[in-house]
């Protein structure tokens, strides 16, 4: 069996979401994956940096390991090679099996692990997307890291959905050649209830951010049953009409995510769900192209 | 896509079970009888003529390109004066062998074992070269320390000057080599040379004949106009030199085919055949040759370049696994003034490869700072396909690494490539670029069990025992291979090309004896990733974790991980300790430290024929026999098992980030002085480069390399087949990462359901 344990870490201010006002960048960030070689993330080849911790709770979540703002201990069984008896001891576990899922970096520590692919980068136009969880629950953390990445002149980018406090979002969407905006379900009520955003607050981060000038890319991710309805993308486009946006991203959902469920004991709805047929993602990009949208299936 | 024709030619090579032909061995045999007490290079000379002039010919069906080593597609050819034992040991079980097999029938067995062994018998080159090793060089050898390659076949790895073939035509090589021996008389090398182009017109003139004659009795009009033309193009170029795309290759295919029969050796590569075939190429499309005929042409020397196979030895099968008969090209590079070098025929070739995807030949692309963006994409475009060609070499180290080694600039920025990924300047280089392989992961086990009892032993104790073993064994292997060179002079030269090599004719010497304007012996340093894991974990184990003496930890791998604890410390070593092919500089320093003092060992040494050693480090297929006599390794790897693939790759399974960390950690090495050169495989999903996007991805990755100063990589694609390995050996594959948008995770961690499903949407894509 898959076994799961919290160990009481350090605890940090970015545990909760973070609120307004000018406080000081965190002197860390904690990141549960750096995931180089990326391609599908922005432009050109990036690394990914995923930041840990997520106020709302998709059920179709591909990434459940973020949610949480603490560092989780985990047991892969799939590397356990079973011991007489288990230490739950990170530092000691042969195998690596048991893995501390959340570190906390610093600044240089995690820019110096960025600067490892700049070749990548500068020959392809690629650089760093902040994906998460949800990048604006360490926003303070991300802002100064976005500065820094842009300093070295590297493309920056964030994965967002923009359920978050709006000035730290405009201040970070200052520093981002891209934004990649998540747009779900479009009935508030329904919304609230399935992933417990507060819809209203994202749109209209959503048009404040491209109101200051910052590049956004609408990403829609298509969800059986959930967002992948007609009336459901009407309403996305409906909304998107008043912007002048050249390209929109579809996402079609996957079942990649279905295993962690099971590593972090969490309850996983979508367990059965089959991922859309490609006429059906081609039926939904028709709709977009219509228009006048590009469409980028995939990211 | 290819028309019919092409289709019906590629079918007709692979229909029948590959045989041996007995010809060769039978024809060289009968005349070398008759030439005793005369000099080896003319008794060579008459022995290779003698088959030219008798050898069965054919024209196939459909050809249009005439030219066949032998009557039956893809037969295997026997040179008994090489080494006659092993040809006679495996006899019975060419048929059956694992790697590379051959049917031979029992009346050919018999001639084999009552004409030709018996004669060969203490006169062969093996006989010569054993009765030279010292004991010493013999038991390194035994315990394959080190390997000594080509002591049992041709020595090839070369690649003849094809614009002195092509602008001169034999005719007027023939006038000119007459002459010289003409004012050299006592000089065996011009007459051998006179004896051989003789000989080569006179068997494109049998093409000649027979296509004439096939015309007359073939009954199809359509065929017999195309037989006549072949009858007419033979007639000319016999001679003459060819003024357009099909004449010169009719006449590049004779000369490659007849090449053959004078040394049966793997790897008489084909060179920069976009830039030599050019003007020919061009001549043709000005007299308004339709882009068609040209491609089907071009496509019609691809499928043949197949037919050629080389028949090796089960140990050497082993090492070059898939009888690659190595017609190597590269394309695109720099011209001699050193701008970008790609044109039509460049992208013609790639096409052409396309719709033919076919083995040989094995085409590479060489990259630089100047590469047009068009034909990058073409060949990220060709990358893509996942059939791991065209390989790419990086243009912005090779040509430093040479003129490292004393050749000219614009000789160096003519390199190309011999064999599989051996760096040579083509026409003016004889390199015996495989002649040894040296196993640095062996020579590290023998240090350790040395010191099993050493109770005050130290990790820079060891360190330094491993440099003084490598130095060692670097000066037994160069004297080994030098051993081997004048085996080869002495028994195998080849006149005929080294007449096509550059200062040969000047210095009325053949390349054995040191004729070519280079001269190197190339010698593979094997084993890196292992080595560099072997010592991050031993240190990390025993030195500063302590957890266990030196003595217990030798003793854990003697045992090969044995029971539970073994297991336990089988795991810790695999899986807790930093692995080279991750961007990590700790252990990446370890391998790049120990592969450079072996480079500088190295190129100390000089051969016989005045050139110097020049390191390279890749294994083809060697990277399992090489494997097979290592014993358990502090990196975890269970006695027995393979190395790292390549030569620089990582070990399987351990590169955990990803490629651009694979090459981050590859840069470390000095890939400068591998200059007899490298091999570096990455594994690739398709769908992770698709559509215009990922191709621009993929060809910008290209351009990182190239800044990154690697030599070379070889992109393997993850088809549903290796994914399903995947699913049987995680372990080999833990660092394989799927990537969708917003989202991480290996592959192994998923589901069985989720990978069968990545699995089918894999075999769909392809
Ligand atoms: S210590 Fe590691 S390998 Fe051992 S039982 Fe625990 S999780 Fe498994």
């Amino acid at each position: 069996m898959t076994s799961f344990a919290e160990r009481p870490m350090s605890s940090k201010p970015n545990d909760c979401l973070e609120g307004g006002g000018d406080g000081a960048a965190p002197s860390t960030g904690r990141v549960f994956n750096i995931q180089r070689y990326s391609l599908n993330d922005g432009e050109g080849i990036r690394t990914v940096v995923f930041l840990k911790g997520c106020p709302l709770s998709c059920p179709w979540c591909s990434n459940p390991e973020s949610r949480s703002s603490k560092p989780q201990v985990i047991r892969r069984e799939t590397k356990c090679i079973h011991c007489e008896v288990c230490s739950w001891d990170v530092a000691e576990c042969p195998s690596g099996a048991l893995e501390l899922v959340g570190t906390d970096m610093t600044m240089d520590e995690l820019l110096k692990e960025i600067e490892k692919d700049d070749v990548f980068y500068r020959s392809s136009g690629g650089g760093v997307t902040l994906s998460g969880g949800e990048v604006l629950t360490q926003a303070r953390f991300a802002i100064e890291l976005l500065k820094r990445l842009k300093r070295l002149g590297y493309n920056t980018a964030i994965e967002t959905t923009g359920h978050g406090n709006t000035a730290l979002l405009m201040e970070m969407g200052k520093y981002c050649d891209e934004v990649l905006y998540d747009l779900k379900i479009m009935d508030p009520e329904t919304a609230k209830k399935t992933t417990g955003i507060n819809l209203q607050r994202s749109l209209d981060n959503f048009r404040g951010l491209i109101a200051q000038g910052t590049h956004v890319v609408p990403r829609i991710p298509l969800i059986p049953g959930y967002t992948m309805h007609a009336a459901n993308i009407q309403a996305i486009l409906d909304y998107l009409s008043e912007f002048d946006l050249k390209e929109v991203h579809l996402l079609p959902f996957h079942q990649f995510g279905a295993n962690k469920y099971e590593t972090f004991e969490m309850e996983y709805e979508l367990k059965d769900v089959p991922v859309p047929t490609d006429n059906e993602v081609e039926a939904i990009k028709a709709l977009v192209e219509a228009r006048g949208y590009k469409v980028n299936v995939g990211g | 896509m290819s028309t019919p024709r092409i289709e019906r030619l590629k079918a007709d090579l692979f229909k029948d079970k590959r045989e041996i032909s007995l010809e060769r061995a039978l024809l060289y045999t009968e005349s070398h009888k008759q030439t005793e007490g005369q000099h080896t290079l003319v008794r060579r000379a008459l022995a290779t003529a003698h088959i030219l002039d008798n050898v069965a010919i054919s024209i196939r069906s459909d050809e249009l390109i005439a030219g066949n080593r032998t009557v039956k597609p893809r037969a295997g050819i026997m040179s008994p004066e090489m080494d006659p034992y092993w040809l006679d040991k495996e006899l019975d079980i060419f048929d059956t062998r694992p790697q590379d097999q051959f049917h031979i029938s029992e009346e050919d067995k018999k001639i084999y074992r009552e004409e030709l062994l018996p004669y060969w018998t203490k006169r062969s080159m093996k006989d010569f070269i054993n009765s030279q090793f010292p004991e010493e060089i013999k038991a390194a050898t035994a315990q394959k320390i080190f390997s000594v390659n080509q002591t049992d076949k041709g020595q090839g790895h070369i690649i003849i000057d094809f614009e002195r073939l092509l602008g001169n035509g034999l005719g007027a090589l023939l006038d000119e080599l007459k002459d010289h021996s003409v004012k050299n008389p006592d000089n065996a090398f011009f007459s051998a040379v006179v004896i051989l182009l003789e000989a080569s017109i006179r068997h494109i003139r049998r093409y000649e004949t027979l296509a004439r004659e096939m015309a007359k009795t073939c009954g199809d009009d359509g065929r017999a106009k195309e037989l006549l033309q072949i009858a007419a193009l033979s007639a000319k170029i016999a001679t003459e030199k060819p003024e357009d795309f099909f004449e010169a290759i009719q006449l590049f295919w004779y000369m490659n085919v007849i090449l053959q029969y004078e040394s049966n050796a793997s790897s008489l590569s084909l060179g920069r055949f976009d830039q030599y075939m050019l003007p020919f190429y061009r001549a043709s499309v000005a007299k308004g040759e339709s882009p068609e005929a040209l491609k089907e042409y071009l496509e019609s020397l691809w499928v043949k370049t197949n037919d050629v196979v080389l028949l090796r030895s089960t140990g050497s099968a082993k090492f070059f696994a898939g009888f690659p008969t190595g017609y190597t090209i590269l394309l695109g590079g720099l011209t001699a003034n050193g701008r970008s070098a790609v044109n039509e025929l460049s992208t013609l070739c790639l096409d052409a490869y396309q719709s033919i995807r076919l083995p040989q030949p094995n085409l590479g692309v060489r990259v630089n700072e100047l590469i047009d963006r068009e034909f990058l994409r073409k060949t990220a475009e060709t990358v893509r396909m996942g059939t791991g060609i065209p390989q790419i070499f990086n243009d912005e180290v090779v040509v430093p690494a040479f003129l490292n080694r004393g050749v000219s600039l614009e000789d160096a920025r003519d390199y190309s490539v011999v064999g599989c990924v051996e760096l040579s300047i083509p026409g003016k280089t004889y390199g015996l670029h495989d002649i040894a392989m040296f196993n640095l992961l062996k020579v590290m086990e023998l240090v350790l069990d040395r010191n099993k009892d050493n109770t005050e032993v130290t990790f820079e104790q060891l360190l330094s025992e491993i440099r003084q073993d490598i130095r060692h064994y670097v000066k037994l292997m160069a004297e080994g291979s030098n051993i081997c060179d004048i085996g080869h002079r002495d028994w195998a030269p080849v006149p005929l090309l080294s007449s096509f090599i550059s200062d040969c004719i000047d210095n009325g010497k053949d390349i054995t004896y040191g004729g070519a304007r280079y001269n190197f012996s190339g010698v593979q340093g094997i084993g890196i990733a292992n080595l560099s894991d072997s010592l991050a974990s031993l240190k990390a184990f025993v030195f500063d974790e302590k957890r266990a003496t030196f003595k217990e930890f030798i003793e854990v791998l003697e045992s090969n991980f044995e029971g539970e604890k073994g297991e336990q410390i089988r795991a810790r070593l695999m899986n807790r300790y930093d692995k080279y092919g991750n961007d990590i500089d700790g252990v990446d320093t370890y391998g790049s430290d120990i592969l450079r003092f072996y480079c500088k060992e190295v190129e100390q040494y000089a051969n016989p024929r005045g050139g110097i050693f020049t390191p390279g480090s890749y294994t083809v297929s060697a990277h399992v026999p090489l494997g097979a006599v290592v014993g358990a390794t502090p990196d975890g790897r269970h006695s027995g098992d393979q190395l790292a693939d390549g030569g620089l790759s990582p070990m399987v399974g351990k590169d955990q980030k990803g490629p651009t960390a694979v090459l981050k950690s590859v840069s470390k090495l000095d890939n400068y002085l591998l200059s007899n050169g490298s091999l570096l495989n990455v594994k690739f999903t398709p769908s992770t480069l698709e559509g215009e996007q990922g191709l621009n991805k993929l060809a910008d990755f290209l351009r990182a390399f190239m800044k990154l100063k690697l030599q070379h990589i070889q992109f393997n694609v993850l088809n549903a087949d290796t994914l399903r390995e995947a699913q049987q050996r995680p372990e080999d594959f833990a660092g394989l990462v799927v990537r969708v948008a917003g989202y991480s995770a290996f592959f192994v961690e998923l589901s069985k359901e989720i990978q069968d499903d990545i699995i089918r949407r894999t075999a769909h894509e392809l």
